[in-house]
């Protein structure tokens, strides 16, 4: 594939601002996404960055597009492993839809790099992730895999 | 792509017993799957079909591979839609693991048939039949617009 490119689609139920706040709240993303937080302004231009505990910045970029509760983009860079860096900036989209009885989450994440290393690592992360942010939505309780940092089972999420 | 391949990957804090079960048991299918239920001895070489609920076959094949609770592996051929039925068989296989605090379930679904349709149609299915049967699982209700044949979003399951 010459640009490749993830895409997972999942159904939660709960409400686009419940689902949108969740993806980018501190109080939510500790839970479902091993303990990590996102410095951010949320506005578009601005830089955008996934902080580990003990501050150390895993993956930057910027605010490409949004418009919350429906649509969020950012470019992705992963800081932490050398060659992955080198790829520079992936592009990461979420699109929420409302249905009549639950959400329905897209994300998007492609590079232009072929054989993106990047992408292999996020596609094996981003469904546990995801599969988190649903229990904690659904449950009120995240999954225990992902809830600290660098856990066995974040390691394998690679972000 | 010459071999059309979906493959999806969920976690879901249940059992693999239980997991299992909620694939296969009529009683849990008809909930997070349109109402429809599988006819099937569940033993290898054994003939399948989803079931609708007007009697129709929606889907009909034979068990490949059978071994309780970690995988299951079925050809799949639908019947309702001439187009997709002209491709013939294509392969199904779950797989469950069990992690520390929850299950991985690998769904995939492959067709030797390029630009495969069928795969096409299921793509859009499969991400909200596995939502509903983890909602169903973690909270005891699968998604509302799973319970009944053919509700709208029933229909664009195309299965």
């Amino acid at each position: 594939m010459d640009k490749p490119k993830f895409v997972y689609v999942t159904y939660i139920r709960t409400t686009p601002e419940k689902l949108w706040r969740a993806l980018v709240d501190p109080e939510f993303t500790r839970q479902y996404w091993c303990d990590t937080v996102q410095e951010c302004e949320w506005k578009v231009g601005a830089a955008w960055g996934i902080v580990i505990p003990g501050g150390r910045v895993i993956n930057s970029g910027q605010v490409l597009e949004i418009d919350p509760p429906r649509k969020l983009v950012l470019t992705w860079r992963k800081e932490l492993d050398p060659e992955m860096r080198a790829e520079g900036h992936s592009r990461m989209t979420y699109e929420i839809e409302q249905l009549p009885h639950s959400v329905k989450l897209t994300v998007t994440h492609e590079s232009d790099m072929p054989g993106s290393k990047l992408i292999q690592a996020v596609s094996q992360g981003w469904p546990l992730v995801l599969a988190s942010l649903k229990s904690l939505l659904e449950t009120g309780s995240s999954l225990e895999e992902t809830r600290h940092w660098p856990k066995e089972f974040c390691l394998t999420e690679k972000q | 792509m010459d071999k059309p391949k979906f493959v999806y990957v969920t976690y879901i804090r249940t059992t693999p017993e239980k997991l299992w079960q909620a694939l296969v048991d009529p009683e849990f299918t008809r909930q997070y799957w349109c109402d429809t239920v599988q006819e099937c001895e569940w033993k290898v070489g054994a003939a399948w079909r989803i079931m609708i609920p007007d009697g129709r076959v929606a889907d009909s094949g034979k068990v490949l591979e059978l071994d309780p609770p970690r995988k299951l592996v079925l050809s799949w051929r639908n019947e309702f839609r001439p187009e997709l039925n002209a491709e013939g068989y294509s392969r199904l296989t779950y797989e469950i693991e069990q992690m520390p605090h929850s299950l991985k379930l690998t769904v995939t679904h492959e067709s030797d048939q390029p630009g495969s349709k069928l795969i096409e149609a299921v793509s859009q299915g499969w991400p909200m039949i596995l939502a509903s049967l983890k909602s169903l699982l973690e909270t005891g209700s699968p998604l509302e617009e799973t319970r009944h044949w053919p509700k709208e979003f029933c229909a664009t399951q195309k299965q």
